[in-house]
């Protein structure tokens, strides 16, 4: 309990203090090229990894791919494309899903 | 007066429906902290005082899966730098509020990013409107993180699906943002990096570090070779 307090507090602090940054220090000062494209494509590996971390599932020590998850994510990534709305895709993505988890089950 | 009724109006407005699907982020953010055993509290806390979606979703999944506190910082650390280019952007348009800059500051982040740098390069600096923006994202963010750890304690996440929740709304983010050769090859470089140090090593906590280092590097490589060519 107290782990998840002092991270919330380190959390807080990080995030503004990297907004903060922006803002007040930043501007104005020209930054590379290279280390600009860099952190613009950070997040998108992250957010891919963590995907692939919630589809492959340890189990005793194998990993084990989860269908439901791995249905849902493809049928979320299908409408997201096709109707471009964040909101009806994830209700979509996840009522997809978890008909897949009741038929396999 | 009139104006800056006008821009409030406007403000909120176009704010809106952002502010539902960040609600809907928000709730499933909420479940997901309530299944990482954080407390009602604690859930709350964590959205009023970082107010983040990437960050606290990033750092409950990671608790889940047994990442220390160390790497989750690291990690966020990593998740924060585009921070540093939005303010940036975002200097120039919120420089009349100056000393109210320290709190709008607290805002900058995607999607008032993408509402304020729109907003200001038709109409200037407007730190009311991105004010306004980031206030209607925070009251929707703070009271759907309140709503999904209340519920979190009293539906199977299972049976309802809700551990869906976390890739299905990773994906919904991912897919739009896939525009050029070189975003896609780093999400793909991200999934096949994942992919091999989690057969490597099941569970390891340091697949999303590592992942997060490496894989923008391959984007990197490909932009530049385009440019170079």
């Amino acid at each position: 309990m107290l782990n998840h307090w002092i991270l919330i507090g380190l959390l807080s602090v990080t995030t503004y203090i990297s907004r903060i940054i922006g803002v007040e220090v930043m501007a104005g000062r020209e930054m590379s090229p290279t280390l600009r494209l860099y952190f613009n494509y950070v997040p998108i590996g992250i957010i891919a990894a963590l995907i692939i971390k919630q589809i492959l599932v340890p189990t005793d020590g194998q990993l084990v791919i989860s269908i439901p998850v791995l249905i849902g994510c493809l049928a979320t990534a299908i409408v997201i494309k096709k109707v471009k709305i964040f909101l009806p895709s994830v209700v979509i993505g996840a009522i997809i899903g978890l008909l897949a988890r009741y038929l396999l089950n | 007066m009139d104006e800056n009724i006008e821009t409030i109006k406007t403000g909120f407005m176009e704010a809106l429906p952002l502010a539902i699907a960040i609600a809907t982020y928000g709730l499933s953010y909420g479940v997901l902290a309530n299944q990482a055993n954080f407390s009602l509290v604690g859930v709350v806390a964590m959205s009023l005082l970082v107010f983040s979606g990437s960050v606290q979703m990033v750092a409950v999944a990671m608790l889940t899966t047994g990442a220390s506190v160390a790497s989750v910082l690291f990690t966020s650390v990593l998740l924060n730098l585009r921070n540093l280019l939005y303010g940036a952007a975002l200097a120039e348009g919120l420089a009349p509020a100056k000393k109210w800059r320290w709190l709008l500051s607290f805002g900058v982040s995607d999607e008032p990013f993408v509402l304020g740098s729109s907003r200001f390069k038709k109409h200037g600096p407007d730190p009311l409107y991105f004010g306004i923006v980031i206030g209607t994202f925070y009251i929707a963010w703070a009271c759907s993180s309140f709503i999904g750890a209340l519920i979190g304690n009293q539906v199977d996440p299972q049976k309802w699906g809700l551990d869906l929740a976390f890739p299905i709304t990773f994906v919904a983010l991912l897919i739009p943002s896939l525009k050029g050769k070189p975003i896609i090859a780093t999400a793909f470089a991200g999934a096949m990096i994942a992919i091999s140090l989690e057969y490597l090593m099941p569970g390891n906590e340091f697949t999303i570090i590592i992942t997060g280092v490496l894989a923008p590097l391959v984007g990197l490589y490909l932009k530049r070779g385009a440019q170079d060519a």
